[in-house]
């Protein structure tokens, strides 16, 4: 049966990107989806665009390596990308917009609680620009380890 | 070719719009933190918040690699800061937006190869409007070149003299001579100017009062 749907995943090295992993790849299960994992180099304007980046290209292999552990782990497969871009949300939006995905699972951190919540400058512009659904999740405030003491 | 704009406003952000449609790798400097996430919505990438007069900003924007940078804020100080930098760094070309037609020889001093004014440029359009403006800024060029149109009047001490016999400022050329009756010609030496032509003149910026006591007389007003 041919796959329509779908899901975009970007990785980085944060927790939360991880977990938004394993989120896409059980929401692949529940539709049916065709799940890739982008990890994106963003290059400083000081460097050309194409300019080598060795040391982030093999971080951004080892990522997506990782990514690929933890789709197979929950019994899925995802299809890994690194991409190299001057800023990370514009590179996520039009990667959707390429592969026409139907949707975006983005990790998000969570910042300390002074003044207002912020996202982050990528998820800001993924959710202000990104045609597809957005879903973000968002790395608890309390330790893990703390839940499990509890 | 890698383009970086000092300045967000209108002037920026369309002339950002412009090269990107070009296939230029283009960068806006905004200052203002709200507008530039406006830019961003339209132009994406291409926009980073931060103050263009600071070197550290302009080497974040990776200035060393660029290929042109225009100033267009609506500062005079600002783009001349900008342009300074971008020199230093060794930026082959520098364009600055002067608001103030009086900063324009500053600029011009300080190396900045090309300038724009927009009250200049109204003003020129506005001097081909009036009849009694007999010298009109057509042009600027590089390296301080500029093009004017001179409308020989009644009284301009070389009507009815040849090319020949004008004595022109150095640097100076007579490329055209249009009729009153509209025929435009590249003159001769032998080339005979009346009044009521119109020339085509290249001459460099300093010697533009020279020029016009030359061809018009030393007896009329300031026009330009």
């Amino acid at each position: 049966m041919a796959i329509n749907h779908v899901i975009l995943v970007p990785v980085t090295n944060s927790a939360a990107s991880l977990e938004a992993v394993s989120v896409a790849c059980a929401l692949g299960k529940q539709r049916k989806s065709k799940v890739f994992a982008v990890h994106v180099i963003e290059v400083l304007r000081s460097l050309p665009l194409n300019a080598e980046m060795d040391a982030d290209a093999r971080r951004g292999e080892q990522l997506l390596r990782k990514a690929e552990e933890i789709a197979s782990a929950t019994g899925y497969h995802v299809e890994g990308e690194l991409l190299q871009a001057r800023e990370a949300g514009q590179a996520i939006v039009d990667e959707a917009r390429d592969r026409k995905a139907d949707t975006v699972v983005l990790g998000i951190g969570s910042k300390p609680l002074i003044g207002d919540f912020q996202q982050g400058r990528t998820a800001d512009f993924v959710l202000r620009h990104a045609t597809s659904e957005v879903i973000v999740v968002r790395q608890g405030t309390v330790p893990r380890l703390e839940h499990e003491h509890e | 070719m890698y383009v970086i704009i000092a300045g967000g406003g209108k002037v920026g952000f369309y002339l950002a719009q412009e090269l990107i449609n070009g296939n230029h790798e283009v960068l806006v400097i905004e200052r203002e933190a709200g507008r530039c996430k406006q830019i961003a919505d339209e132009i994406g990438e291409h926009v980073m918040n931060g103050d263009g007069c600071e070197a550290s900003t302009l080497d974040r924007a990776g200035v060393v690699r660029a290929d042109l940078v225009a100033a267009v804020t609506g500062d005079d100080e600002d783009n001349l800061v900008v342009c300074d930098i971008a020199r230093q760094r060794g930026v082959p070309r520098t364009i600055a937006r002067i608001n103030n037609p009086k900063n324009e020889l500053l600029f011009k001093k300080r190396g900045v190869e090309t300038t724009i004014s927009a009250t200049q440029a109204i003003l020129a359009q506005i001097e081909q409007e009036l009849p009694t403006h007999e010298m009109i800024p057509l042009l600027q060029m590089h390296s301080g070149l500029e093009l004017v149109e001179i409308r020989l009047p009644n009284t301009s001490p070389v009507a009815g003299r040849s090319v020949r016999e004008v004595l022109l400022p150095p640097e100076s050329l007579i490329s055209l001579v249009v009729d009153p009756g509209g025929v435009p010609r590249i003159p001769s030496g032998e080339t005979r100017l009346n009044a009521g032509d119109a020339l085509v003149v290249v001459t460099r910026k300093e010697s533009l009062e020279v020029l016009r006591e030359s061809l018009i007389g030393a007896t009329h007003g300031l026009d330009t």
